[in-house]
């Protein structure tokens, strides 16, 4: 299988502190890679700079054989992004807000038409098409997110916590367009905090931690003990001897306070 | 009208293109900018507008907007007909006028717009490039620009076109293109500067400071300048006895004019000077996009990601310690209960840190002395005049009760804040009364800015008028904290931080509640200056021979005791007032609590 991201020697700083530290991957065409860490591990750098929107960083990144320095709007062309953050232009209709997308990707109007209604539709959203978006929840918000980063048929996706907001079904939904997504041979680089997710849609797993690779493999590698979930082998892995006491100390301190609490009355 | 201008704006589409633009991607762009603009109300250079809680935006917003602008048109007029005589000194003023007002407004408002962070998620991620969209963003900046422009020189250009004829008119129009480019050069050139001075992820910080500080000295300039400039001033003026004007970009616009009429009083060489007009603009245009916009977009879509470095943290923290003891010396001495201290703490703390509320509330530090020195210089009296008899009556009780207008813009934006949802912490606490709350915040704002500024004031007060002013410091201080304690409770009882920022109302309602505002308070300052007047009485009955029956010293007395009983009276009303802030329950709210 052909690598579709080469990541090699990456490594990013900010003021003093180093968010990435030479992480190198490589992602072959076709897989879904689980992409986890603890908060400021490095994700959304790696993230970001992979979609082309940090574009200062010290290694060398390839996607789909361009190198994301030399040629950034050739790299954006073949990635869907879909940010963690539902940002969107709310003052305006999904339809609006989709056309509006699809010329930035040169869509002509009967394929943006073509798109939007077929995607609109099976997130169950047809009949808020030309609603404005300010009124949306945070799920419908993060649907119509989720269809503009996928509207211009991307032959790779990365996805940092998609399912932030969604209810149970549109949760399958997701899970189910990644299998969908990764049938039709597209590369998908998934970010998330659901391990249980994580754990059920990734063909590989890859652990970072203050902006090193710490583990990468498939489920069954990682795990030490064979009954390991991914919760475990993350806790394990992160917190390494502090693993087991942490969450203890955590309830010990409520504990005390209960006490001091009772002890008050 | 968007559609209009949006094939205005893309006419020159292969100019656009040679600028490194996707012409497809352009036009995208600034019509999903336009769409959005139709449908949030529209404030003067307002990007801040947003829409208005259960009410429809206005259709018409954009025309009311274009019809402010006209009246406002009107001011520019003026130096076209003084100098009437002297056709390149009247242009080159109103071009002056133009380009500060374009500045003023790009710095003050469209920050936003330069730095939109909705952008860095939307566009960033796309196959855009930065130069379609820092064009995007400069051309989105002049169609908002051009519909204030536009209208604001039409009342210039007929006045202009009769004065002149009909081809001056028509070369009226082009320089007003010309010094948008050079504006959006300079301020495009001014946010790059800020960015390399800033420490990472402190650009905000920085450049909000910078706003803050450039709209008290535009303020403080355009204020006292034109009390220092009159009509017969200018008339007089002869522009080629500076010799750096002719350095100045105005003057090389308004010298373009020369080709339409030869012989008209100017610098020598003018016409080589002209050209500048013409090229600088455009070199501007060239250089912005072609250099500063790809330098900026990169620099910003970096700088947005990027957190305070260790060393920022611990600068932030060091001050955080220092602002948290002052904090925590005061908050038991002007607090006895929870939820007092709660508003309170909030309150001194978020002030600090919102760009909005620091924005809008710092530079009317500045206005007051502005507008007091303002008002004193009417008729021809020169700022050394006004300084000279300063202690000549009793102008300072105007000054201190001017202070009012921090307190009433802290009232107004300490209920505002981009995370306006944040307060349904209130509505989840056991709190059985908010008015706790509503009188700590209303305390802290006391503490932290009124109280200082009127300190600074009254030293001021005291040192030129003397120490007899202690009594009208601590009368006015009083007034001043029951009227905003009573504005509070009719006007703005609701939670600190806990409506969505909005532009102010316009249209009779407002007006009328701000005609009421500095009514009531001019009231109080005339009652008081009435009382202080009381005292010279004396001198008055000394003039026509009245003095041996009513001695002067008894008019000075009463002025002190009907001071007192003032003082008394207003201390009493005080104590009622925030008595019913502090008893504010949930349904005297004006919140809804459905937005949280």
């Amino acid at each position: 299988m052909s690598t579709v991201i080469s990541i090699k020697g990456l490594s990013k700083t900010y003021g003093d502190k180093k968010a990435l530290n030479n992480v190198n991957l490589e992602v072959p065409a076709g897989q879904i890679i689980g992409y986890i860490g603890p908060n400021g591990a490095g994700k959304s750098t790696t993230v970001k700079i992979l979609a082309g929107i940090i574009q200062e960083f010290e290694g060398e990144v390839i996607v789909d054989g361009v190198n994301v320095v030399n040629n950034v709007l050739e790299v954006k062309k073949k990635i869907g992004y879909i940010p963690e953050l539902t940002e969107l232009y709310d003052l305006l209709t999904p339809r609006e807000y989709l056309s509006f997308v699809g010329k930035l990707y040169h869509l002509t109007d009967e394929e943006i038409e073509d798109r939007t209604s077929r995607m609109i539709s099976s997130f169950g959203l047809a009949d808020n098409l030309d609603q404005r978006m300010d009124g949306f929840s945070k799920g419908m918000r993060q649907k119509v997110l989720i269809i503009s980063g996928l509207i211009h048929n991307p032959s790779i996706v990365i996805l940092d916590e998609p399912l932030s907001g969604l209810d149970a079904n549109a949760v399958i939904m997701v899970k189910e367009l990644l299998q969908f997504l990764k049938s039709q041979g597209c590369t998908i680089f998934y970010c998330s905090h659901m391990m249980d997710v994580v754990e059920k849609v990734s063909d590989r797993i890859v652990l970072i931690d203050k902006g090193t690779i710490i583990a990468d493999g498939t489920i069954e590698e990682l795990r030490e003990d064979e009954n390991d979930t991914l919760e475990q082998i993350f806790s394990k892995r992160t917190l390494g001897d502090n693993y087991g006491t942490q969450a203890g100390s955590f309830a010990a301190a409520f504990t005390n306070r209960e006490n001091t609490n009772n002890n008050d009355e | 009208m968007s559609k209009f201008l949006l094939w205005l704006i893309m006419l020159p589409s292969a100019l656009w293109k040679s600028l490194g633009a996707d012409n497809q991607q352009l036009r995208a762009i600034l019509y999903a900018k336009l769409l959005m603009d139709n449908r949030k109300p529209l404030a003067f250079g307002g990007n801040k507008g947003v829409q208005r809680k259960k009410k429809k935006p206005g259709k018409n917003t954009s025309v009311r907007m274009m019809l402010l602008s006209l009246i406002m048109g009107f001011i520019y007029v003026l130096p076209v007909i003084i100098t009437e005589q002297d056709v390149v000194l009247g242009l080159t003023l109103f071009y002056t006028l133009f380009m500060v007002f374009l500045t003023f407004t790009l710095i003050t408002d469209f920050s936003n717009i330069l730095i939109d962070t909705k952008d860095k998620y939307i566009l960033f991620a796309r196959p855009v490039s930065d130069k379609t969209v820092m064009l995007s963003r400069l051309l989105y900046i002049a169609i908002y620009l051009f519909r204030l422009v536009v209208p604001m020189s039409i009342p210039a250009w007929i006045i202009f076109g009769i004065l002149r004829g009909w081809l001056a008119a028509i070369w009226f129009v082009l320089p007003l293109v010309l010094v948008l480019f050079m504006v959006l050069f300079f301020v495009c050139g001014m946010y790059l500067f800020i960015i390399r001075i800033s420490k990472p992820g402190k650009f905000k910080d920085v450049l909000n400071y910078f706003q803050i500080g450039f709209s008290i000295v535009f303020f403080a300039t355009w204020m006292l300048s034109s009390r220092m400039m009159n009509p017969d001033m200018i008339k007089g003026l002869d522009l080629t006895a500076f010799d750096w004007a002719r350095w100045l970009p105005p003057y090389w616009i308004a010298a373009s004019y020369t080709w339409i009429e030869p012989g008209v009083k100017a610098f020598p060489y003018t016409k080589l000077l002209s050209i500048l007009a013409v090229v600088v603009p455009l070199f501007s245009l060239y250089a912005t996009v072609k250099w500063l916009a790809p330098t900026f977009v990169r620099k910003l879509s970096d700088g947005d990601a990027e957190p305070a470095s260790d060393n920022n943290e611990k600068v932030v923290e060091g001050k955080k310690q220092k602002n948290n003891k002052i904090l925590y010396s005061v908050l038991n001495v002007f607090n006895k209960d929870e939820g007092s201290k709660a508003g309170f703490i909030i309150t001194w703390l978020q002030t600090a840190r919102s760009r909005t509320f620091k924005m809008k509330v710092f530079p009317s530090f500045a206005f007051v002395p502005v507008y007091f020195f303002y008002i004193l210089m009417t008729g021809n009296k020169s700022l050394t005049d006004v300084w000279a008899n300063l202690s000549d009556g009793y102008s300072y009780i105007s000054l201190l009760y001017m202070t009012f207008f921090v307190m009433l813009n802290a009232l107004n934006y300490v209920t505002m804040s981009e995370q306006y949802k944040a307060a349904w912490v209130y509505y989840s606490a056991p709190i059985e009364k908010p008015g706790a709350i509503l009188a700590g915040a209303f305390k802290a704002m006391w503490v932290k800015y009124f109280l200082p500024f009127m300190i600074a004031i009254a030293i001021f007060v005291v040192f030129i008028w003397g120490p007899y002013t202690i009594l009208d410091v601590v009368l006015a201080t009083v007034n001043i904290t029951l009227f905003t304690v009573a504005m509070m409770t009719m006007s703005y009882r609701l939670l600190p931080f806990s409506k969505k920022e909005q532009i102010k109302e316009s249209g009779g309602k407002s007006v009328f509640r701000m005609f009421g505002v500095f009514f009531i308070i001019g009231l109080l300052g005339g009652i008081h200056y009435i009382i202080t007047k009381i005292s010279t009485f004396g001198t008055v009955l000394a003039k026509i021979g009245l003095e041996d029956f009513v001695p002067a010293s008894w008019f000075a007395g009463i002025s002190f005791s009907t001071k007192l009983v003032f003082l008394i009276l207003s201390s009493i009303f005080l104590k009622l007032v925030f008595t019913s802030l502090k008893n504010t329950d949930w349904n005297n709210l004006k919140n809804d609590d459905s937005d949280y």
